[in-house]
């Protein structure tokens, strides 16, 4: 009986549907950060390679000689980063920006 | 048969695999297609104290990423997510167990055993599921965190008393105490709005 209680009231509980983008951001720069403990990040260019968008800034990088420049997180700079961490549903827009994507846009 | 398998989620493979190689943006896409599955489940589960939901999905994708050369695309990968995410949150429930354990045990007999709550026929349903939510929402965390996990996870009071350093017989009588917990609040709410 408590049991079947307890489940009902679980499952009517009203979750969000989303998370919000700041966690998404938050758990971005994060994983990022650990990512660049263990080592050199992926080249810009192998990831386009792989089927992933790039930004307008990761494009610039991305045409860059050096694979020690293409292989450093441009996002460790830009305003787009401190902005989706912080506000919720940052107003960026830029394609392929991987902050933009976690904010919903009306 | 061939005696071998395929893995069957390929796409979730080949993501894991690109994240494995540090790829940051296949970790962007990893959180963008199912963060919000991940933060629904432990939101679910640790109601009412959903303040702590947004540390604990940190903490299963940090844990995601630290294992993810052992995923092996038999699971699809929010399968496997979720089954992490299942893992802390039974860390949540121990740690909240093992503080409060000694503050809710009394000498007292519980009131009502689990066969004597018999609530059905008195309720319409949907009323007491709403109130039922109320009820686990007005419960101590201890409590609302024992009941969940026992009857939720269906996890055995043998295995609750190992994981919570105490003995099955305690773990017995902390969740005696909790269903009459529940019972009481249950009536009180009851008495309040009529």
């Amino acid at each position: 009986m408590i049991d079947e209680i307890i489940r009902e009231a679980e499952l009517s509980s009203e979750a969000p549907k989303r998370a919000s983008s700041r966690l998404k951001s938050r758990i971005l720069s994060t994983l990022v950060s650990l990512q660049q403990a263990e080592g050199s990040l992926r080249i810009l260019s192998e990831s386009r390679d792989h089927g992933e968008q790039l930004c307008v800034f990761e494009h610039a990088v991305a045409i860059l000689p050096s694979e020690e420049l293409q292989s450093r997180n441009p996002c460790a700079v830009c305003h787009a980063r401190l902005l989706a961490e912080h506000v919720e549903n940052a107003p960026i827009y830029w394609p392929g920006c991987p902050y933009a994507r976690f904010c919903e846009h009306p | 048969m061939t005696g071998y398998s395929v893995p069957v989620h390929a796409s979730d493979l080949q993501l894991a695999a690109s994240i494995c190689q540090r790829d940051r943006k296949a970790i962007a896409r990893l959180i963008e297609l199912h963060a919000d599955s991940v933060h629904r489940y432990v939101w679910r589960r640790l109601t009412p104290k959903t303040d702590l939901a947004d540390d604990i999905v940190q903490d299963v994708f940090v844990a995601a990423w630290r294992g993810m050369k052992t995923y092996s695309g038999d699971a699809s990968l929010q399968t496997w997510l979720l089954s992490i995410a299942r893992h802390k949150v039974e860390d949540y429930y121990r740690q909240t167990l093992k503080a409060p354990l000694e503050s809710l045990e009394t000498d007292q007999q519980p009131l009502f055993t689990a066969d004597s709550v018999d609530l059905d026929a008195a309720l319409d349903r949907s009323r007491q599921i709403g109130r039922a939510a109320k009820t686990l929402a007005h419960l101590p965390p201890g409590y609302a965190a024992i009941l969940r996990w026992r009857y939720w996870d269906g996890q055995s009071t043998r295995d609750m008393a190992t994981a919570t350093g105490r003995t099955e017989k305690a773990v017995e009588r902390l969740l005696a105490r909790a269903r009459d917990c529940f019972k009481t609040t249950w009536m009180k709410q009851e008495e309040e709005s009529t």
